[in-house]
C-alpha cells in the first residue's frame, strides 16, 4: 500500500449530480483521497469525470446541482460553505489543472501576472514579492529564464510550456489537493511525460493529494497508487493499480484494460519475404518542403530529404511528434501540397510532376483517411453522400448500384445502415471515422494514408479503429503509410517503421526491431515516453508483463 | 531589404504600430479624394455649371475649365484636383460663396462636439448594460437590454428626435428649444477648442455651459438612444463569450475574486469593442446630418443637407471629402488601438 | 440539436412568430392597398388640412390635408420595393464576387478586396446622401445606391467565410475524393458560406428601410407627393414642436415595426443556423 494517510484529505460520499430535470450524471460516487496519494480516475467521454472535478470546488456548469451526497475537504463540507470561503477553497486549497493549457490562460496578460494575480487572491502579499515567489514557482516546476517567461504572453509558449504555468498557477497558493482533469490531453509523448513526471514528483514532494482524471490507462498505470473507473455516471470500480492490472472486477473494466493493450502486428503480410524481388508499390526519394513564415524572414524545413519505400500489402508507420513534418510529407504525397523537389513514384509513375488534372486520375488509386473524423466531413451532407462522393472517380460512376455501393462500404467499415440519412454531427466520434475510412475504400485504393487514425478517440472507439485497420490490411491486402505519434498503434497496425524528427527520418527498419533494440537516440526517448499497459513499469514491478 | 526588416523589427512595437498605421493612411487618402473627384464626374452635364451655379459669368466658367484644367486628360484634371486639396483649395460653395474649407472649418466643433459627447455616453451605457446584463444572467437588466436592443437598432434617430422634442420641449417644458447650440441671448464662449462645453468651463463662463449642455442633451439623448444598442448588442456578445470561455472558468476555479475576473474579461473584450467603436464614429457623423438638421445645430450635417436642397456641389464635395478623411483618421486611430489591445497581432 | 436553454426558445419563437405577423402585414398592405386605403395616397384636400386623427382619418392628415393612414399604407410599397431590390442587387452581385475573390487568391482578388475595405471606410449615410443628390432624386436611383453600397458587405462576408472554410479539412478531403475546383465551389463551399449570408440579407433590408427614409427626410430620397415612410416624417418634423404630433408619429411607427420585422427574422434565421449549435465536441 502506498502512503495513505489516516486523515482523508478529500472525502466524496455518495455524489449525485443532475442537470436541469434529465437524469443523473454522477451516481452515488464515493472515494477518499489521502495526503501524497495520487488517485487516477479512469472513464470513456461522457462518464461523468469532468463533472466530478468540478463539483469537488462546487463550480458546476450552469443547470447542474448536487442533488444527494457530500464533499468534504479536510473533514469540511464544501456545500456548508459560505461564498468567501468557497471562493479561497478554489485555487488555495483544492487546484484545479485542466486540459489544453493554452486555452485556460488570459491570452492578453503575461503569464507571470496571472500566476501572481492567483497568489494576490489568496494571500496578502506585496507585488514585490508575489513577482519573486512567482518566478521561484516557475523555476520549480522546470520554466528555463524564469524571470524573462514572467513577461510572456501565452500565445508566445508552447502547449508544454503552457501547461507547466497551469501547474505554477495550480502550485502557487500552497494548496493540498490538487485535481488534473486530463491534464496532459494533445501534448507530445514525451511532453507529457515530463508534465506527468513533473506533477507526480511534486505531489509527493509536498505531500499533496492528486486526483488525475484521464482517459488513458498507460497513465494511471505508471503514476497512480490507485485507480477508479467511471461509466455512465457510476464509480464502477476502485482498487489499487496493482491489483486492478492483476484482475479488474467487472466486466467493463476488463474491456477497458483488454482495449488498451498492444495487439502484435499481423506479420502475414506478402512483403514479409521473398518479396524484395517486387518493385516497390510507392517509392519517395529524398522529398524535400519548406514553409515561409513570418513575412519571409523564416524559411522552416517541414520535409528535409525523406525518403522511404513501401510495398504492396506492407504498412510503414511514420512516426514523430508534432513539428516533426510528418503530416507534410502525407500531404505531399496526396498534393494537398506541392512538394519542392525530390521524386515519388506511385506503380511505375512519377506523381509530384503531375498536374491536378492529370492527377485525379490517380486519386482512385490513392486514397486518405483524415485525422480528425468530425471536421473532415461536410456538415451539410448526408452519410450516404460523403460516402458515395468519392465513386465519381470511378469510370462507370457506379451511377445504377449507388445505393447497394453504399451500403457495401457500410458493411465493409461496420456501420449499421441506418446512419445513411444522417449528417456528420449525429454520428459518436467512432462513426465519423469510420465513414472516413469508408470514403477512403469506395474506390478500391491500393494505397491508403492514414493521418492520426488513433488520436483523441476513447479507450475502447481506438481499439475498434485499430481492429477494423487490421481486419482491411488481412482481408484486402491494403498497403498502407500510417502516420502517428501513437506508438503503441503502430505496434499493433505496421511492419515497418520511419521515426521522424525536424522533417528528417533518424531511424527506419522493422517495427519488432525497433521496440526492442532501438538504435537513434530520439528514438529511444520516444520509447521511454510511450506509457504501454504492459513492458516494464519501474514504478510498479508487480504489474503484469506480457510478451509483445 | 533585409537590413530594412531588421532595423523594423528592432524598433519597440508601439512605435512599428504607429508607423505602419500611419504609412497606410496616405494612399487612403489617395482614395478618398479619387471618389470624390468621380463624385461630381457622375453628373449629367457640364461640371463647371454645376459647380459655379446657373448664375455663373462667362470669366469665371472660363477661368474654372482653365482651373480644372478640363481639356486635358482624366488623370491630369485628377492631379490637379488633387493638388489642390492638398493647398487646402476645396472649391467655393454657390450658396455661401465662401471658400468650402472655410465653411467647413467654422462649422466643424459643432459637429465634432456633438459627435464625441454622443459617443461617450453611448459607450458608458452599451458597456455597463452589457456588462451588467452578463454578469446577472436572467436578471431585470438582462431582460430589459434584450428588449432594447431589438428595438433601438429599428428607431429610426430622426424620428427619435422629433418624438424627444414633442414630449420633452412641446409637451413637458423640460427640454430647450431645438433652435442652435447655445441660447440665442447668450454670447458663445470665447473660441479656444470650438467645443461649447470646453470653452465655456475654461472661461469659467457658467451661464453659457449651463445653456450649452442643456442644449446637447436632446441630439446627445437621441444619438445615444439609436447607437447605445448596437454597442451593447455587441459588448454582450463578446464579453458573454468571453465570460463563458476556458480561461474565464480557470481562472474561477484559481479562487479569483469575481472583480478581477470582470476586469480580465473586460479587457479581452476590448478589441471588437474598439472596432465597433470606430465603426459607429462613422454612423454618427451620418446620425449627424439628420439630428443636426432637427436641431438647427449648425455644424458640418447641416451644411451638407444645405448642399443637398440648394444643389451646391462644391460644399457638397467638400463635405464628403472631409467626412471621409475624419473617417480614416478615426479607423487609423482604432487599428492602433486594437494592436495595442491585443498582443497577438503581429506587426 | 439546439443547444439552447428552453426559456430562450420560448422567447425566440415569440420573437419569430412577430417578425412573421408584422411580414403578413406587410405583405398584406402591399397586395391590397387600394383596398384598404380610405382615400387616394397623393390627392391633397386643403380644407382638411391637419385634421387630428379621427374616425374619418384613423391617422389624421397632413399639411395638404392628404390622408395619412393611406399614405402610410401605400409607402408600404415604396419603401420595400425599394429596400429588397437594393439588397436583392447586392446579394446577386456581392455573393458571386465574394466567392471568387475568397476561392481564388491572387493579386486582383486583394485588390478587390482593397477596394471594398475602402468603400465600407466611408460612412454609408453621407455617400449615400452624396451619390443620390448627384444622380437624382429617383426611386430606382435610391435603389441602385443602395445596392451599390451593400454590395461591399455582402462580398466580404462570403469572402470571410470562403476563406476559412477553403482550409477546412473536409475541402481538402473533398479535393482526394476527386472533387473539382467547381464542385467544391458550388457544392461544398456555397452551401456552407450562405448562412451568415441569409441572416445578413434580412438585417440589410432593415437597414435599407432605415437608410431611404432617412434620404428622404433630408430631402435627398423621393420626392413629395410620393407616399414614403421618411419624407412623411419630415413633412411633420417642424408641426412636431407646435405639439402636432400625428404627422410625423405614424409613418414613423410604420418604420420602426418593418425595420423590427426583418430583424426579428433575422435574428431567428440566426439562432436556427448558428453552426455552434449543432457541433457536438
Amino acid at each position: 500500500m502506498s502512503g495513505s494517510a489516516n486523515v482523508s484529505l478529500l472525502k466524496v460520499e455518495n455524489l449525485t449530480v443532475a442537470f436541469g430535470g434529465a437524469g443523473s450524471v454522477l451516481t452515488d460516487v464515493s472515494f477518499r483521497i489521502g495526503r501524497g496519494e495520487i488517485v487516477g480516475i479512469v472513464g470513456e467521454t461522457g462518464a461523468g469525470k469532468s463533472v466530478l472535478t468540478r463539483a469537488i470546488i462546487d463550480l458546476l456548469p450552469p443547470g447542474g446541482r448536487v442533488v444527494r451526497g457530500e464533499i468534504q475537504v479536510e473533514g469540511r463540507s464544501v456545500s456548508g460553505l459560505s461564498d468567501a470561503e468557497k471562493r479561497e477553497l478554489r485555487g488555495g486549497e483544492v487546484a484545479l489543472i485542466g486540459t489544453n493549457a493554452k486555452l485556460l490562460l488570459d491570452p492578453v496578460a503575461t503569464v507571470g501576472t496571472q500566476v501572481m494575480r492567483v497568489l494576490r487572491a489568496h494571500h496578502k502579499v506585496g507585488k514585490a514579492e508575489a513577482r519573486r515567489r512567482t518566478i521561484d514557482v516557475f523555476r520549480q516546476v522546470g520554466i528555463v529564464n524564469p524571470e524573462a517567461r514572467f513577461d510572456a504572453y501565452p500565445h508566445e509558449m508552447s502547449g508544454g510550456m503552457a501547461q507547466r504555468i497551469i501547474i505554477a498557477m495550480a502550485l502557487i497558493a500552497g494548496p493540498k489537493l490538487i485535481l488534473a482533469d486530463d491534464a496532459t490531453l494533445g501534448l507530445d509523448a514525451t511532453i507529457q511525460a515530463q508534465v506527468l513526471d513533473l506533477l507526480a514528483s511534486k505531489g509527493r514532494e509536498l505531500g499533496l493529494g492528486v486526483l488525475l482524471i484521464t482517459h488513458d490507462l498507460g497513465i494511471v498505470s505508471h503514476y497512480c497508487d490507485r485507480v477508479g473507473i467511471m461509466q455512465g455516471g457510476h464509480l464502477v470500480e476502485m482498487k489499487p493499480v496493482t491489483a486492478f492490472l492483476r484482475g479488474p472486477e467487472t466486466p467493463y473494466s476488463q474491456a477497458l484494460l483488454d482495449a488498451a493493450k498492444v495487439r502484435p502486428t499481423p506479420m502475414d503480410a506478402a512483403g514479409a519475404d521473398g518479396a524484395i524481388e517486387h518493385p516497390p508499390l510507392l517509392d519517395v526519394k529524398d522529398l524535400r518542403k519548406t514553409f515561409v513564415v513570418d513575412g519571409g524572414q523564416t524559411v522552416v524545413r517541414a520535409i528535409d530529404g525523406v525518403s522511404f519505400s513501401v510495398r504492396q500489402a506492407e504498412t510503414l508507420a511514420l512516426v514523430g511528434e508534432s513539428g516533426s513534418g510528418k503530416t507534410t510529407v502525407g500531404q505531399c504525397l496526396l498534393k494537398l501540397l506541392p512538394a519542392d523537389s525530390g521524386s515519388a513514384v506511385f506503380d511505375g509513375t512519377e506523381i509530384l510532376g503531375l498536374t491536378e488534372r492529370a492527377f485525379r486520375g490517380m486519386r482512385r488509386r490513392l486514397q486518405v483517411v483524415f485525422q480528425e473524423p468530425y471536421v473532415a466531413l461536410n456538415p451539410r451532407w448526408q452519410v450516404e453522400d460523403l460516402v458515395s462522393e468519392p465513386l465519381a472517380l470511378l469510370a462507370d460512376g457506379g451511377r445504377a448500384p449507388r445505393a447497394a455501393q453504399v451500403e457495401r462500404l457500410l458493411d465493409l467499415v461496420h456501420l449499421p445502415r441506418r446512419v445513411r440519412t444522417l449528417y456528420p454531427h449525429q454520428l459518436t466520434a467512432g462513426e465519423q471515422k469510420r465513414v472516413g475510412v469508408a470514403r477512403a475504400l469506395a474506390t478500391d485504393p491500393d494505397f491508403v494514408v492514414f493521418d492520426e487514425p488513433t488520436t483523441a478517440l476513447d479507450i475502447r472507439v481506438r481499439a475498434q479503429i485499430i481492429d477494423l485497420v487490421r481486419e482491411l490490411q488481412a482481408r484486402i491486402g491494403l498497403s498502407a503509410l500510417f502516420i502517428t505519434h501513437d506508438l503503441n498503434s503502430v505496434r499493433s497496425l505496421a511492419h515497418n517503421v520511419a521515426v521522424m524528427r525536424y522533417g528528417k527520418i533518424v531511424e527506419h527498419g522493422e517495427t519488432e526491431r525497433i521496440f526492442s533494440a532501438p538504435q537513434d537516440p530520439y528514438t529511444k526517448m520516444l520509447l521511454a515516453a510511450e506509457l504501454p499497459i504492459e513492458g516494464d513499469l519501474p514504478a510498479h514491478p508487480a504489474s503484469l508483463k506480457q510478451v509483445v | 531589404m533585409k537590413s530594412f526588416f531588421s532595423m523594423w523589427r528592432r524598433l519597440p512595437r508601439p512605435l512599428r504600430i504607429i508607423l505602419s498605421r500611419v504609412g497606410i493612411l496616405v494612399p487612403q487618402m489617395f482614395g478618398v479624394m479619387l471618389v470624390t473627384f468621380i463624385l461630381i464626374r457622375l453628373l449629367p452635364g457640364d461640371p463647371t455649371l454645376l459647380l459655379l451655379g446657373n448664375m455663373a459669368t462667362p470669366e469665371a466658367i472660363q477661368s474654372l475649365r482653365e482651373r480644372l484644367g478640363l481639356n486635358d486628360s482624366i488623370w491630369v484634371q485628377f492631379l490637379h484636383y488633387v493638388g489642390n486639396v492638398v493647398h487646402g483649395d476645396l472649391g467655393t460653395s454657390i450658396f455661401t460663396s465662401n471658400p468650402v474649407l472655410t465653411d467647413l472649418q467654422e462649422r466643424a466643433p459643432a459637429t465634432l462636439e456633438l459627435i464625441v459627447w454622443a459617443m461617450l455616453v453611448t459607450i458608458l451605457i452599451g458597456v455597463a448594460v452589457a456588462v451588467a446584463a452578463t454578469v446577472r444572467r436572467g436578471g431585470i437588466i438582462d431582460h430589459a437590454s434584450r428588449i432594447y436592443g431589438l428595438a433601438a437598432g429599428a428607431i429610426p434617430d430622426f424620428w427619435v428626435a422629433l418624438l424627444l422634442i414633442f414630449f420633452l420641449f412641446s409637451l413637458a417644458g423640460i427640454a430647450p428649444a431645438p433652435f442652435g447650440r447655445i441660447d440665442a441671448l447668450l454670447t458663445p464662449p470665447q473660441r479656444i477648442t470650438g467645443f461649447y462645453t470646453v470653452d465655456s468651463l475654461l472661461t469659467g463662463n457658467w451661464e453659457a455651459l449651463g445653456s450649452a449642455a442643456a442644449r446637447l442633451a436632446l441630439p446627445v439623448l437621441t444619438l445615444t438612444i439609436v447607437n447605445a444598442g448596437a454597442l451593447m448588442k455587441l459588448t454582450r456578445t463578446v464579453f458573454g463569450d468571453v465570460y463563458r470561455s476556458d480561461f474565464i472558468r480557470h481562472a474561477r476555479a484559481c479562487g479569483l475574486p469575481e472583480r478581477v475576473i470582470v476586469r480580465s474579461a473586460l479587457r479581452n473584450s476590448l478589441p471588437p469593442i474598439i472596432t465597433l467603436v470606430g465603426f459607429l464614429f462613422g454612423f454618427l457623423l451620418g446620425a449627424a446630418v439628420l439630428v443636426e438638421t432637427i436641431f438647427a445645430w449648425g455644424g458640418l450635417g447641416q451644411y451638407a443637407v444645405q448642399a443637398v436642397t440648394n444643389s451646391d456641389y462644391p460644399a457638397l464635395q467638400g463635405f464628403v471629402l472631409v467626412a471621409a478623411a475624419f473617417i480614416l483618421l478615426v479607423y487609423m486611430v482604432v487599428d492602433i488601438l486594437y494592436e495595442f489591445a491585443d498582443p497577438r497581432i503581429k506587426v | 440539436m439546439t443547444r439552447l436553454p428552453a426559456s430562450m426558445r420560448r422567447h425566440l419563437g415569440a420573437a419569430a412568430a412577430i417578425g412573421l405577423l408584422l411580414l403578413v402585414l406587410q405583405i398584406v398592405a402591399i397586395v391590397f392597398a387600394p383596398a384598404i386605403a380610405p382615400y387616394s395616397p397623393v390627392d391633397a384636400d386643403p380644407l382638411n388640412s391637419l385634421q387630428p386623427p379621427s374616425t374619418a382619418h384613423w391617422f389624421g392628415t397632413d399639411v395638404s390635408g392628404m390622408d395619412i393612414f393611406s399614405r402610410v399604407v401605400f409607402a408600404t410599397r415604396i419603401n420595400l420595393l425599394i429596400s429588397i431590390v437594393a439588397v436583392a442587387g447586392a446579394f446577386a452581385i456581392g455573393v458571386p464576387i465574394g466567392l471568387v475573390i475568397g476561392f481564388y487568391k491572387n493579386p486582383l482578388s486583394s485588390l478587390v478586396m482593397r477596394a471594398f475595405d475602402f468603400i465600407q471606410s466611408f460612412p454609408v449615410f453621407v455617400l449615400g446622401m452624396a451619390l443620390v443628390s448627384v444622380l437624382g432624386q429617383e426611386v430606382w436611383n435610391v435603389a441602385i445606391v443602395l445596392a451599390v453600397l451593400f454590395i461591399p458587405m455582402f462580398a466580404r462576408l462570403i469572402r470571410a467565410e470562403v476563406l476559412s472554410l477553403r482550409e477546412r479539412p473536409f475541402i481538402s478531403a473533398a479535393r482526394c475524393s476527386g472533387a473539382t475546383d467547381l464542385s467544391i465551389m458550388f457544392r461544398h463551399i456555397l452551401p456552407n458560406a450562405l448562412t451568415p449570408v441569409i441572416v445578413q440579407v434580412s438585417i440589410s433590408i432593415g437597414m435599407a428601410i432605415l437608410l431611404t427614409a432617412g434620404l428622404s427626410f433630408i430631402g435627398a430620397g423621393v420626392r413629395m407627393p410620393t407616399p414614403e415612410w421618411g419624407l412623411m416624417v419630415s413633412t411633420g418634423a417642424q408641426l412636431m414642436i407646435l405639439g402636432v404630433w400625428w404627422v410625423a408619429l405614424f409613418p414613423g411607427l410604420a418604420i420602426v415595426f418593418s425595420v423590427l420585422c426583418f430583424a426579428l427574422l433575422g435574428d431567428y434565421a440566426r439562432a436556427v443556423t448558428d453552426p455552434s449549435a449543432e457541433t457536438i465536441s
